[in-house]
């Protein structure tokens, strides 16, 4: 099978969807000639035009809010947001407004918009460039949240957003862009709401989201050398999770670490450590672990930044602890 | 109430006696407004309503003057204000009081409530609770007009306490610049909830407009004809290609910022207040012109007065007594179905 | 000063030289830029120099080891003796066992139990048994004191307190060894004080019957240290892992039974094992002749002559041959299960007679008690008598019989097995070689 790049996964995804569906359109900031300055979407406008593939003045709030006028009315755009840092910026748009205008509607209208963005540090970029902010979207109803962990996903995902008749926000690892992965030739989607289970082992599950999955990976690697078989699931979307592969993989191993990019505090991973908490108390042989980044802003020195972000060493460290049934503290 | 036409031409007035059918359409839909308002605050008052609502009593003509030139296809975006537009979009008066008594039959299912009423087969977007929340999806609806390649005009409804939000100027340049068929129409009421207008707009509203390029006009609010004529222009024009365009409507709203703002001399004088009701109300004055102009006696105002109250007591009495959605709903509606989606992912996994 | 002389970082993506050589001896004078060693690495052999000026002293890497990149490998002081003692050894070195661990006596060993909430070591106030003295399961072995009161600690086990390696005053860490109680009576006792030597880290290695689980051992997964304190119950409160607790109340398993065994908490899944593995009577219970449920029946086949001429040579002594049949017994069921007690000789026609041997004493002072006896010897060599099996009775009773010119010893009881087998065999070895064992 060939192997292309997260970047090459996502605009294949995007120019396949544009074919398809001539009420598909792009827009952001530099999308057309540049192909965003990650030049993932290159080559777009070129097929498209500039009618369907948009260059936006710098106003995240004003062109999200036209995205969810848009789709309001028989588009179905694709917003690209530069970095997910700028989610704050669009906030009303994207949680007051399309994430509810279903419900406040009582199901009449429905907005099938994507808005497209990334997450992702150590990549010196600072703390207002490098967040992971996919916690603060999944809280709000309405809305669901995609995580690809490589190109593979990237494409499948995507093309299933854009299908969706819902707003769907889906975050890229802007650290992954040039990673390969083997993608097929032909057509396909990947579902909402289905885990894959990545690696099968039977001492503990690690669950982690986007390139946290490649952390777990190589954790599992470490820990193949110490005789602990991990297991590694990526629930490729947390709006919606599937809930039961997590489930079912925590009730053979009875033990789990959970690996996200956002900060440790109140987000993803206390989520869905949460969950299998309640839902897999019984066959607990250890606490269910999260590993989350710092609750520090991103820091700018190399030195430091590397510090903030979950490492295969210590998802390794953390799931020998909890094999050797280490992990106590005083009652 | 007969239905609207359904794609209206858009002609322009020919003349007094010419468009009888479409002014006294006008005067009853101005009517049908005024006593909407007038049962919903008594529903407030009488403690029948969840929630609050906000009066648009007096600002009738801005609603009709305008929907009055649009078709169903054509898009509005509403505020929290918005019964006005909804009425005057063609919504239907039990179908409306349901919606602000919760009930299962209203435009929402009950979810949305008065801030959030919207009416899709008639073309509204919905009421926004947010100041300024439409804006951008009124000019996002025009983008997707152009996009799809119809004639369709979207009208952007909102007040002078909205020209203080950001998002304002950032659609007003995107929509200049790719020339999109949206009309904003600033509702100036004179004040942005309970502070004069002049208080919190430095310099002049049109001049915003002008900034970006856009054609802005000034019509008096309170005059349906006048505001019609001119978003009719407007609007032909738009389908052409040649928006956006900025209108700001002098207007004037009775009663406080929302139903329970009664108390309100400490803003707003009563004596201006008493002004605006006696000298420049829309109904009064468009009755007089009809009548003078012999378009209609007084006597059939009166009956067309009395018909639309009650229409409206009807209403109220049905949606007073209408069910309540059933609990099971309360988890529906979050996301709709994508059927073709699920089609395809079934003949994957085929 | 001093400073630390490191194994340096010499290529790129290595991790560690070896030392090919020192340049230097220990005490040498130094100063900075004298080149100190030769350190390989998978391209060339470099010279590594010195960085100060001082005096090379606590070498603590060999030549030809390999250490890792950063470790230390000596010291540059200002005198020539360095700090006296010498530096962590920079390459695994076998975990440092107490010296005197292969000193101590075998036995099961006993721990400091967990006895309080959050706490993590307790005080001994006092020993109630001397070292060398018999124990039983539930006598109070020490006395110890928590934060919150003074508690008395039972033995757990019957046998002979063989070392105590915690002196009164001492404070010690919950789980770690203390005791060792040994099945038969230790010739040298060991008592100790912690601050004498490093303690034995709790093992697996007590003699004890595979059957039975070392109670005294911490939670059987290999744990590398350090491994945090455990922490101990809270009154009542027993902490588990959910699924430990699952998994023993589905096998109706008791998990108050680890806590009395000692077993650091939270229990896991895998301390289950332990608790299955635990006798089924009252915790702690070696040996218990209820361990077996049936009656035993084992015999010992043995030439008659040595004891027969034994016999006539005491008779010749004045010394009755039924107190040297009561020595040798009492002698085999203590050296077997531990247990003192007299013997009766039972024969036909006669009226039992008991005798009460103490350890070490002359069979010739051994005279007629009156005592319960803890076994009896059923001497039916004047019988016709060949072989029985008549069941256990409420003691062990071995028979002897004859056969041509061999006797035939048979055991009936319902001792534990190893001991059994041990007694038969320690009263056989006797009977066949009388001479050696009262030597």
């Amino acid at each position: 099978m060939r192997e292309i790049t997260l970047s090459k996964a996502v605009n294949e995804a995007i120019a396949e969807e544009m074919r398809r569906d001539p009420t598909v359109f792009l827009m952001g900031e530099d999308v057309a000639e540049a192909g965003t300055p990650f030049k993932v979407l290159a080559g777009l406008v070129d097929e498209f035009g500039t009618e369907r593939v948009i260059d936006t003045p710098i106003s995240e709030p004003g062109f999200v809010g036209m995205a969810v006028g848009a789709a309001l009315t028989g588009s179905r755009p694709i917003v690209d947001l530069m970095f997910g840092d700028f989610i704050f910026l669009v906030m009303d748009q994207l949680c007051n407004q399309a994430a509810k205008a279903c419900y406040m509607s009582g199901g009449k209208l429905n907005v099938p918009m994507v808005l497209r963005t990334n997450l992702g540090a150590t990549r010196r970029s600072a703390a207002q460039h490098s967040q992971s902010l996919h916690a603060l979207v999944a809280h709000i109803p309405g809305l669901k949240v995609a995580m690809p962990s490589s190109a593979y996903e990237a494409k499948g995902l995507m093309k299933t957003a854009i299908r969706d008749n819902n707003p769907v926000v889906i975050f890229e690892d802007k650290l992954m862009y040039q990673d390969k992965a083997p993608v097929p030739e032909g057509e396909y989607l990947i579902p909402f709401g289905k885990a894959n289970i990545k690696r099968e082992g039977t001492d503990i599950t690690l669950i982690g989201v986007s390139s946290m999955v490649q952390v777990a990976e190589k954790a599992a690697d470490l820990l193949a050398k110490d005789g602990i078989s991990a297991e590694v699931i990526d629930p490729r979307t947390i709006v919606p999770l599937d809930e039961e592969t997590i489930l079912a993989s925590v009730r053979k191993t009875s033990r789990a670490i959970v690996i996200d990019e956002g900060h440790q505090s109140y987000g993803i991973t206390g989520e869905i450590a949460s969950r299998i908490t309640e839902k897999a108390f019984y066959h607990l042989d250890a606490p269910v672990l999260r590993m989350g980044a710092m609750d520090v802003p991103v820091p700018f020195s190399p030195a430091l930044e590397d510090l903030t972000v979950p490492t295969p060493e210590a998802v390794a460290d953390r799931a020998r602890a909890a094999v050797r049934g280490e992990l106590f503290h005083a009652a | 109430m007969a239905a609207k036409a359904a794609a209206k031409t858009g002609t322009t007035p020919k003349g007094p006696k010419g468009n009888a059918e479409d002014y006294l359409r006008m005067y009853r839909q101005m009517v049908r407004i005024r006593a909407f308002e007038d049962q919903a605050n008594q529903l407030y008052l009488s403690a029948k309503m969840p929630g609050l609502t906000h009066m648009y009593s007096g600002q009738e003509a801005v609603a009709v003057g305008i929907c009055e030139a649009l078709t169903d296809a054509d898009k509005i975006t509403s505020t929290h204000r918005g019964h006005g537009h909804c009425v005057a979009k063609g919504a239907d008066f039990k179908a409306m009081f349901c919606e602000l008594l919760g009930k299962a039959e209203g435009y929402c299912r009950g979810k949305g409530g008065s801030m959030h009423i919207a009416d899709q087969s008639h073309g509204n977007l919905g009421a926004n609770a947010i100041v300024g929340g439409s804006m951008g999806i009124a000019t996002g609806a025009a983008l997707s007009a152009k996009l799809r390649g119809t004639d369709e005009v979207t009208v952007c409804f909102f007040g002078d306490g909205a020209t203080a939000q950001g998002l304002w100027y950032e659609v007003m340049n995107m929509a200049a610049l790719w020339k999109l068929p949206v009309i904003y129409a600033c509702e100036n009421n004179g004040y942005s909830e309970y502070t004069k207008t002049a208080e919190i707009a430095a310099g002049s509203l049109t001049a915003r407009a002008e900034a970006f390029g856009i054609e802005a006009h000034k019509v008096d609010g309170q005059d349906v004809l006048a505001v019609n004529e001119l978003t009719q222009k407007l609007v032909e024009r738009a389908r052409k290609g040649e928006g956006p365009f900025f209108i700001e409507l002098a207007t004037y709203r009775y009663h406080g910022h929302h139903v329970g703002d009664i108390n309100r001399e400490y803003y707003r004088a009563k004596d201006e207040e008493s002004e605006w009701k006696s000298t420049r109300d829309p109904i009064l004055n468009f009755g007089k012109w009809l009548t003078e102009q012999g378009v209609v006696t007084e006597d059939d105002l009166a009956t067309i007065n009395a018909e639309v109250k009650t229409d409206a007591e009807a209403a109220v009495a049905y949606a007073e007594a209408a069910a309540y959605p059933p609990e099971s709903e309360v988890d529906m509606h979050v996301y709709v179905d994508s059927p073709e989606l699920d089609a395809a992912l079934r003949g994957q996994a085929a | 000063m001093p400073h630390e002389v490191i194994m340096p970082a010499l290529g790129m993506a290595q991790d560690s030289g070896v030392l090919v050589a020192w340049l230097k001896a220990p005490g040498d004078p130094v100063k900075a830029g004298d080149a100190l060693m030769e350190v390989e690495t998978d391209k060339a052999t470099m010279e590594v120099e010195a960085a100060h000026d001082g005096y090379l002293t606590d070498l603590c890497a060999t030549e030809g080891e390999a250490v890792p990149v950063g470790n230390v490998v000596a010291m540059i002081s200002e005198t020539p003796e360095g700090s006296g003692t010498p530096a962590p050894a920079a390459d695994d070195t076998p975990a440092a066992a107490a010296p005197a661990a292969d000193a101590l006596p075998e036995g099961r060993q006993i721990i400091m139990p967990a006895l309080g909430m959050a706490q993590d070591s307790a005080l001994i106030v006092g020993w109630s048994v001397a070292p060398g003295d018999k124990v039983g399961v539930d006598d109070v072995l020490l006395e110890v004191e928590t934060d919150k009161s003074t508690m008395e600690v039972p033995a757990g086990h019957d046998g002979y307190l063989a070392a105590v390696l915690a002196a009164e005053g001492e404070d010690v860490p919950v789980g770690e060894v203390i005791a060792i109680i040994s099945d038969t009576k230790p010739d040298a006792p060991v008592q100790r004080s912690r601050a004498d030597t490093p303690v034995p880290a709790p093992s697996d290695k007590a003699e004890t019957p595979a059957k039975e689980a070392p109670a005294a051992s911490a939670s059987a997964p290999p744990k590398p240290s350090p491994k945090p304190a455990p922490i101990a119950a809270a009154g009542d409160r027993i902490l588990a892992s959910p699924k430990a607790r699952f998994l023993a109340a589905q096998e109706g398993l008791d998990l108050a039974r680890l806590v009395a065994h000692g077993v650091p908490q939270p229990f896991h899944v895998s301390d289950l094992d332990t608790l299955r593995a635990l006798p089924t009577d009252a915790p702690g219970a070696a040996a218990a002749p209820a361990a077996t449920a049936a009656a035993q029946r084992i015999t010992a086949d043995l030439p008659a002559d040595a004891f027969a001429a034994f016999t006539a040579w005491l008779a010749d002594e004045g010394v009755s041959g039924d107190a040297a049949l009561a020595s040798f017994a009492a002698a085999a069921l203590r050296g077997a299960s531990g247990t003192e007690g007299a013997v009766a000789v039972d024969r036909p026609g006669s009226d039992p007679v008991v005798f009460a041997p103490q350890p070490g004493q002359p069979m010739g002072a051994l005279a007629p008690a009156d005592a319960a006896p803890a076994l009896v010897l059923r001497d039916l060599r004047r019988t016709a008598i060949r072989s029985m099996a008549l069941g256990a009775e409420a003691v062990p009773v071995p028979s002897l019989t004859t056969d041509g010119d061999r006797l035939c010893l048979t055991l009936e009881g319902r001792l534990h097995p190893a001991h059994a087998i041990a007694m038969i065999d320690a009263i056989a070895a006797r009977l066949t070689d009388p001479l050696r064992h009262i030597l």
